[in-house]
Parts: C-alpha cells; sequence; structure tokens
C-alpha cells in the first residue's frame, strides 16, 4: 500500500513537471502563434545558469542562488523574445519549428562551449527523504509539488489580476482584435516570453536534483511537455495541468508492470491514444 | 418524401453557440429551377445557415435534406460531390497557383484515376488530365476569364477572383450553388456582370441558392425571398411580397427602400 | 512558365551527371562515403518534400520512419537470408503501413499535431531500439548487413553502390516529378494554400493529408534501407530527434516543396559540416547559426536565389519558383 502512495506522490510531482513544462509553452503559443521546441533547451539552460555558474562557480546560497537565476533567465527571454520570437510570429510553421529547434541548438552548443561538456550535480541540494507515516518521500518531490502549486497560483494572480497579465488573455484570445484595442502586442510578446522563461529555469532548478545537470537533461521533460498539453486540451493552460498530472502518474504505475527502460513510453501511447479517441483532450478545449 | 419539386429543405434548424441561439428552428425549401435568397441584417444567422447546409459547421439540432435525402452527420466533402457547391464571403481560393489550376482542382473530385494506375499508365494518365484541363478552357470562357487563365491568383483584381471561385465551383458540376454574398465587394460593373454570368449559369440549370446585402441584387435575381433576423425566419415569399411586407421593413429594408422602389415602380410603368 | 520549368530539369539532369562524374576525380573512400550518404539524404528528402515541403504539414518522424526502414530490412536480410531486394521492398512495405497508421490519427485534425506525433513516434522507436537488444543490437548496433548485387555485378564497393543508388535516385526523382505535376501533387500544394477551401470542392482533405504523408514514410523507409545495406552497420544511436530536424533542414535550405531545390539542399547540407570541420569546437554553432539565419532571411531556400538571379538576367522572372 504504502509503494503505491509513493508511486503517487512521485508521479504527482512527476506530472507537476510536465504540467509547468506544458505551461511554459502554452503561454508562449497562445501569446505568438509559435510552438516553442527549443523550450527543453530552455530548462536546461535555466539548470546551468543555476546549478553551474551561481552554485559551484560562484558558490552562492541556494536561494539567493534561485533568485539570481530567475533574473539572469528573465533578462534572456527579453532578448530572445526580440530578437527570435517577434520575428517569428508571421511566418508559416515549418520555419517557427526550425527557427526555434535551431535556437535550442544554439543554446545547448553554448552551454557545451562555456561550461563545458561533463555532466555535473548540485550536492547538497534538495536531497534526502522525509517520512511521513510509512511513506518515503524525497525532499526533491516535495519541492516540486510545493513550488509547482505556487507558481500555479502565482500565474492564475498574474493572468486574472494585474494589467499586463489581463493583456495576455486578450492576446491569447484574439491577436489582431487586441492590437486594435491598443494593446502593445509585442510588449505583450516579450512579457510572455519573459514569464515562461522564467518558469522553464524553475523547472530546470527543480529536476537538478533528480537528474545530472547535462546538455541532453531535459529532451524527456521537454517531449512528455507537450504530450500533456495535447492529452489536456491543446493551448488551454488548466488542460496543460491536468495533462501533466496524467502523464505523471501513468507512467509510474507503467513502471510497475513494464520494464523500468520503456517508462518514457507511456506519455506517447497516451498521446497517440488520445488522438485517436478524443482529440480535443481530457478538457475538450482546445485553441 | 422525394418531392422533384424541392431542392433543398431544412427542418427545424437550430444553432447554439455556448448558449447563445444563433438559428432558431428555420424552416424552408429551395424549389428546383428558382433562385432562392436569403436576406437579413449582419448576425441573423445568415452564413451559419449556408455553413449549416454544406456541413462546416453542423446544426446543433434539426435536420438538411438534398434532393428529399438527409444529409446531416455527412462531411463536407461528401455533400459537395452529391452536388451541394458554394462561393465563401471572403473568397477562399489557391492564391499561388494560376486560374486554370483553380478551376482544374475544383473538377478533381469527380475525376476517377487511382495514383498507382497514372503512375503505370501514362497514357491514360494524360487523357484525364487533358480532358480537366479542356473543361477548365470551357468553363473560363463561359465565365468570360479566359485571358485569365495563366495568371496567379493573387495577382487578379477582386472582382476576377470571385469569379475566378465562380469557376471552380462550377468545375465540380454542382446541382445547387450557395453564394455567400457575391456582390460584396464588388464595383457596380463587376456587379452587373457577375449577376449576368450568375443568370447565364442559373439557365445551364443549376439552382442558386444566396445571401446578399445587396438588394438590388436581390430582387434582380431571386425568385423566393426568406428573411431572417436574429436567427428566426420573419417573412418568406416573392420580391413583390417581401417587399411590402411591414416586418421586414421595420427589421431590414427601412423606410427609404419602400419609398425608392415605389418609385421605381412608379418609373417603369 | 513552361521554360522555366524546362530549365528545372536540366539543372536537375545537370546534377546527377556531376554527382555520376565526381567518383572518376575523387576515388577516394572518404568522398565515396559522402556521396552515397549525400544520395540518400536526396532519395528521403523527395520523400519529405511531399507533406511537409508540397502539403505543408510539419513531419518530425523522419528518424523513426528511417530507423523502421533500416531495421526492416537489414534483420529480415541477415536473419532469415532473405535477398536484399525483398527485403527492402518488405521496408516500403513498412513506411506504406507507417504512413497509414501514423498519418490518420494524427491528420485527423488541422495544427500541430503531426508534429508532436512525429516526435513522439520516432523516440518510441528509438527506446525500442535501444532496449531490445537481443533483436536489434542496441546501442552495440547491428553488424554484417549484407551488400547485394545487381544483375551479375556485386555491388561490393562503395563506388559501384554509389552509382546503384544514384540510378534509384534518379528513379525516385522522375517518380516524384511525375507525382506532383499530377492532380495529387495539384491537391497536395492545395491544402498548403489554402485549407478551408478544399473539402467544399468535394475532396477528403484527410485522404490528401494521409496520400503525402504515406509517400514520405514510403521514400524515408527505402532510404532508410538503403542506408543499412551501404554501411553494413547500424546502430539506434544514429536514429534521434537531430536526424529528423536535419532532414528537414536539406529540405528547407534548398527550398520548399521544389524537387530541385531538395537536390541542392541534400548537397549543401551533406557538405556543410564537412566543409565546417576546421572550426573545431565551433563548427557546431556556426552550422546552427547559419540554418537559423536560413530560416529567417532566405525562407524560400536557395532555389529562390537562383530566380533572383535569373530574373536580373531576364525580366521576366521565375514566378513558380516555389512550385
Amino acid at each position: 500500500m504504502s509503494i503505491i502512495m509513493q508511486l503517487i506522490i512521485s508521479g504527482i510531482a512527476m506530472g507537476f513537471i510536465y504540467a509547468l513544462v506544458g505551461i511554459e509553452y502554452t503561454l508562449i503559443w497562445n501569446a505568438s502563434g509559435v510552438l516553442n521546441f527549443s523550450h527543453d533547451k530552455l530548462i536546461t539552460l535555466g539548470a546551468y545558469i543555476f546549478g553551474g555558474t551561481y552554485i559551484l562557480a560562484l558558490k552562492m546560497g541556494f536561494v539567493q542562488g534561485i533568485l539570481l537565476s530567475l533574473l539572469t533567465v528573465a533578462i534572456v527571454g527579453v532578448i530572445i523574445a526580440r530578437t527570435i520570437f517577434i520575428p517569428l510570429r508571421n511566418l508559416t510553421m515549418i520555419y517557427t519549428i526550425m527557427a526555434t529547434v535551431m535556437l535550442g541548438k544554439i543554446i545547448v552548443e553554448g552551454i557545451r562551449l562555456f561550461w563545458g561538456p561533463v555532466p555535473f550535480s548540485v550536492p547538497g541540494f534538495l536531497v534526502g527523504t522525509v517520512k511521513i507515516g510509512k511513506v518515503v518521500i524525497s525532499r526533491a518531490n516535495i519541492a516540486i509539488i510545493i513550488t509547482a502549486f505556487i507558481c500555479v497560483c502565482a500565474l492564475q494572480l498574474f493572468l486574472y489580476k494585474t494589467k499586463p497579465g489581463k493583456a495576455m488573455r486578450c492576446v491569447a484570445q484574439n491577436r489582431n482584435a487586441a492590437q486594435l484595442m491598443g494593446i502593445d502586442v509585442k510588449t505583450v510578446m516579450v512579457t510572455t516570453v519573459a514569464i515562461s522563461m522564467i518558469i522553464c529555469c524553475l523547472i530546470g532548478v527543480l529536476v537538478s536534483p533528480l537528474l545530472n545537470i547535462s546538455t541532453t537533461m531535459s529532451n524527456m521533460i521537454g517531449l512528455k511537455g507537450f504530450a500533456a498539453g495535447v492529452i489536456g486540451g491543446f493551448g488551454y493552460l488548466p488542460g496543460a495541468i491536468i495533462g501533466g498530472l496524467v502523464i505523471g502518474i501513468v507512467e509510474n504505475f507503467a513502471s510497475m508492470i513494464f520494464p523500468s527502460v520503456y517508462k518514457d513510453i507511456a506519455a506517447f501511447v497516451l498521446l497517440v491514444a488520445f488522438l485517436l479517441i478524443r482529440p480535443k483532450g481530457i478538457t475538450g478545449k482546445t485553441r | 418524401m422525394d418531392n422533384p419539386e424541392v431542392v433543398l429543405e431544412v427542418l427545424d434548424l437550430v444553432k447554439r453557440f455556448d448558449g447563445l441561439v444563433a438559428v432558431d428552428h428555420l424552416n424552408f425549401k429551395v424549389r428546383r429551377g428558382k433562385i432562392h435568397a436569403l436576406i437579413g441584417p449582419n448576425g441573423a444567422g445568415k452564413t451559419t445557415t449556408v455553413n449549416m447546409i454544406t456541413g462546416e459547421n453542423p446544426q446543433t439540432e434539426g435536420d438538411v435534406l438534398f434532393e428529399g435525402k438527409s444529409i446531416s452527420g455527412r462531411p463536407v466533402y461528401a455533400r459537395a460531390q452529391m452536388g451541394i457547391g458554394r462561393t465563401f464571403q471572403n473568397i477562399k481560393l489557391f492564391s499561388a497557383m494560376t486560374v486554370t489550376e483553380n478551376l482544374m482542382i475544383g473538377g478533381q473530385s469527380k475525376t476517377t484515376q487511382s495514383l498507382l494506375k497514372y503512375l503505370a499508365d501514362f497514357r491514360s494518365a494524360r487523357k484525364e488530365e487533358r480532358h480537366l484541363r479542356e473543361k477548365a478552357k470551357e468553363v473560363l470562357n463561359f465565365i468570360g476569364m479566359y485571358q485569365y487563365r495563366d495568371e496567379i491568383v493573387n495577382n487578379l483584381a477582386y472582382g476576377r477572383q470571385k469569379m475566378t471561385e465562380l469557376g471552380r465551383t462550377l468545375m465540380g458540376e454542382p446541382k445547387l450553388i450557395l453564394l455567400d454574398e457575391p456582390a460584396a465587394g464588388l464595383n457596380p460593373s463587376e456587379r452587373k456582370e457577375f449577376i449576368e454570368i450568375i443568370q447565364k449559369v442559373f439557365e445551364t440549370g443549376v439552382d442558386m441558392f444566396l445571401i446578399e446585402h445587396n438588394m438590388d441584387v436581390v430582387m434582380n435575381l431571386s425568385h423566393d425571398i426568406t428573411v431572417l433576423n436574429f436567427g428566426c425566419k420573419i417573412a418568406e415569399g416573392n420580391p413583390k411580397e417581401i417587399l411590402v411586407n411591414e416586418e421586414v421593413i421595420s427589421a431590414y429594408l427601412g423606410e427609404g427602400y419602400r419609398r425608392k422602389m415605389a418609385k421605381g415602380a412608379e418609373g417603369n410603368a | 512558365m513552361k521554360t522555366a520549368r524546362r530549365n528545372q530539369y536540366l539543372w536537375m539532369g545537370a546534377l546527377f551527371v556531376f554527382l555520376a562524374l565526381v567518383p572518376l576525380f575523387a576515388d577516394n573512400n572518404y568522398y565515396i562515403t559522402i556521396l552515397n550518404q549525400m544520395v540518400i539524404n536526396m532519395i528521403v528528402v523527395f520523400g519529405l518534400n511531399f507533406i511537409t515541403g508540397l502539403t505543408g504539414q510539419m513531419n518530425l518522424g523522419t528518424a523513426g520512419i528511417y530507423a523502421i526502414g533500416a531495421y526492416t530490412s537489414a534483420l529480415l536480410s541477415k536473419n532469415f537470408g532473405l535477398s536484399p531486394w525483398l527485403t527492402m521492398i518488405a521496408s516500403v512495405c513498412a513506411g506504406f503501413l507507417l504512413g497509414r497508421g501514423l498519418g490518420y490519427p494524427s491528420l485527423k485534425m488541422k495544427g500541430v499535431y503531426l508534429s508532436l506525433t512525429t516526435l513522439a513516434f520516432s523516440e518510441i522507436v528509438r527506446i525500442f531500439a535501444t532496449n531490445l537488444i537481443d533483436i536489434t543490437g542496441g546501442t552495440q548496433g547491428l553488424k554484417s548487413i549484407p551488400r547485394f548485387s545487381v544483375g551479375w555485378i556485386a555491388l561490393d564497393t562503395n563506388t559501384k553502390y554509389f552509382y546503384f543508388i544514384l540510378v534509384v535516385a534518379i528513379a525516385m526523382c522522375l517518380l516524384s516529378i511525375r507525382i506532383t505535376d499530377s492532380k495529387w501533387g495539384r491537391e497536395f500544394r492545395a491544402v498548403k494554400d489554402n485549407q478551408d477551401a478544399i473539402e467544399s470542392l468535394g475532396l477528403d482533405i484527410r485522404r490528401i493529408k494521409i496520400r503525402a504523408f504515406t509517400l514520405a514514410a514510403m521514400y524515408g523507409a527505402f532510404g532508410g534501407a538503403l542506408y543499412a545495406h551501404f554501411n553494413g552497420y547500424i546502430t539506434s544511436l544514429s536514429f534521434t530527434t537531430d536526424l529528423s530536424i536535419n532532414y528537414v533542414i536539406i529540405l528547407m535550405v534548398g527550398g520548399i516543396g521544389n524537387i530541385l531545390g531538395n537536390m541542392i539542399g541534400s548537397i549543401v547540407v551533406t557538405l556543410l559540416p564537412e566543409l565546417l570541420r576546421f572550426l573545431g569546437d565551433y563548427y557546431q554553432i556556426t552550422y546552427c547559426i547559419l540554418v537559423l539565419a536560413s530560416a529567417l532571411f532566405l525562407p524560400d531556400g536557395l532555389i529562390s536565389l537562383y530566380g533572383k538571379v535569373m530574373g536580373v538576367f531576364n525580366k521576366r522572372s521565375v514566378a513558380e519558383g516555389g512550385e
């Protein structure tokens, strides 16, 4: 019984990671119609900035390191938005996909040149476990669940209570109409990409205790985040969260039945199954 | 059930968008050998009705009968193959292709050859393609577009593009054409030409169902008129009856139009 | 217009003749290997051109398709001793089934679904190929995949194999031209141009897209099989997402939807990494920046440069360069 509880909790934790990935690219998709294929590399970049630079090289405290990393990636986000996403917003899909893919590869090469090719980990960051009753939960999972929850709530508050957030929702609804109503779509896109980058960085920081920090660390997370979006309902934020949680839990249970090397396939099988049976996703809302 | 007099019939058609009723229990019949117009103010549900008939945005309730058979639930392309052609309010052409190519695609659903046979049998392949090209040429001559046959659609004036779209629809040999605002965006001389072509097409035995704002076009062309307001049918009849219908005047035409028409009638007399 | 098309055919012929002449002057295994890879890439991209180039639907699963083709032919010929001719046909059949099976769910709806499912499919194939070690050899790979002979000529050297696949590529090129110039090619282009109008003309848009995707899968699987028998060795490490991306890069750099562009793209993109090798550590990043710049500033590919240059020479510029 406690094993099942443990599987559910670690499934929820990974699910929240996928949900955050889903949110992070859905934000950009809604704001600019660009499917950001560089998002997994942006997650990796966040982990490197946090672990490689602020913690290992500059020997900062974890809290300080996280805050400075978030600030750094927000600035990077503004730059990327201005140079890549704004010029891309009116091109057809093949170019936007390829441009973001190439952006991802450039980031990976940049990482390799700047931080070197050897994977590493951040010692002492969110290690160890906590025992609640009979259930053993890793600290990393607890941190993921709490942070992701706060992150989702903060995003909701931002989108519904603040002026820039409302502008973002308007642009997501109808970019042309928003522009006609006097909303500066470019500013909204810059804000969106910066926020998306902050979420990416948070994901990178949160998964760094689970995976080594390496250039390929988030390949799978990125793909499963896409699957989460489709399963929940493509382009619909609550859908991404639900889809992420479903994938996280299902794949953990799949690893009980099938050899664990095939765990990663669960998400993709779910993706294809949903496309066949219910292409609009669990929530039935797509954009 | 099968009434040879009626080509299209809609029965209690309802369309709801998230609780908003766009079309409410609409009934009408398009008679064979007639031009039927659907008019009404903006937002009355005219284009919604056309999209329900073609299947692009199917109805919430009710039924659509084409030549006596229910076509509800059938996909768009199947309805088109049965003989329902259409044009769009904002032209939807293949803008990077030539006029002839656009027309040829319009006739392609009638071609039968399979890909394997095409790859194996050079001669019959070329024959089918030649046949399609000939047919496009005929249609282009018919609608007076032959001189534009090799132009890229994007480079054509709006009126020519509209005509190309009509030609493309004709290539599918439809029995009924749904025209969504054929005169919108045309200048007076283009409009006159378009009306003449529509008349010409109609005389070859194609039934017409049109949505139009321009009352001159409607009065000139149509035999039957259905008037919609807020998704409900408020009147039905021939142009003369519609012109004197009080409800139609107050909802749509306005007093000014009646006076103008009255004057026109006197002038004609 | 007709002359522009004839010019393109002439260029294609000239390129093939040129490729056929290269081994006479550079008979060194390194060059011949690159040439083989170049022509195999060309075949795969001729296929990808149907779905991504003409029909405009993004396929990011070429690596998976290619892998299926390679493993099908390699395993059947190696384990069951079947003639590679037969097993290559089996590969093409596998590609056909794949195109139908994968195309159906992902092309039912408009939008990004094809990109995502093909990407996911490719990963599934890679994970299986890596972990089913008893069958595929995993990352260690599958060795001694047999070569074969054409009539009495055994394709025992890379040069002979190159001439064989060059002939195959010419055949595939002709097939591509024939399909592109037919009513099916016209339907493909129509889907890319205006999706909303197709159905009202009595054409089933899903069938058109699935047909284009199936063609792509058949070409891709065939390319994979040719690769397996050329290399004699395949490992799951080669069939990564980067490989899929690379095929789209070839398509984009050459000129989307244009068969001559596909050829130019294959030649340039296969050679580019070799030419940039002198940059050492910086070669990958330079390559990526070049490709990104080409996506942003030369969206119609290298072939559009040809159109522009010819336009300077004679006023009647090649209007349908993107055809």
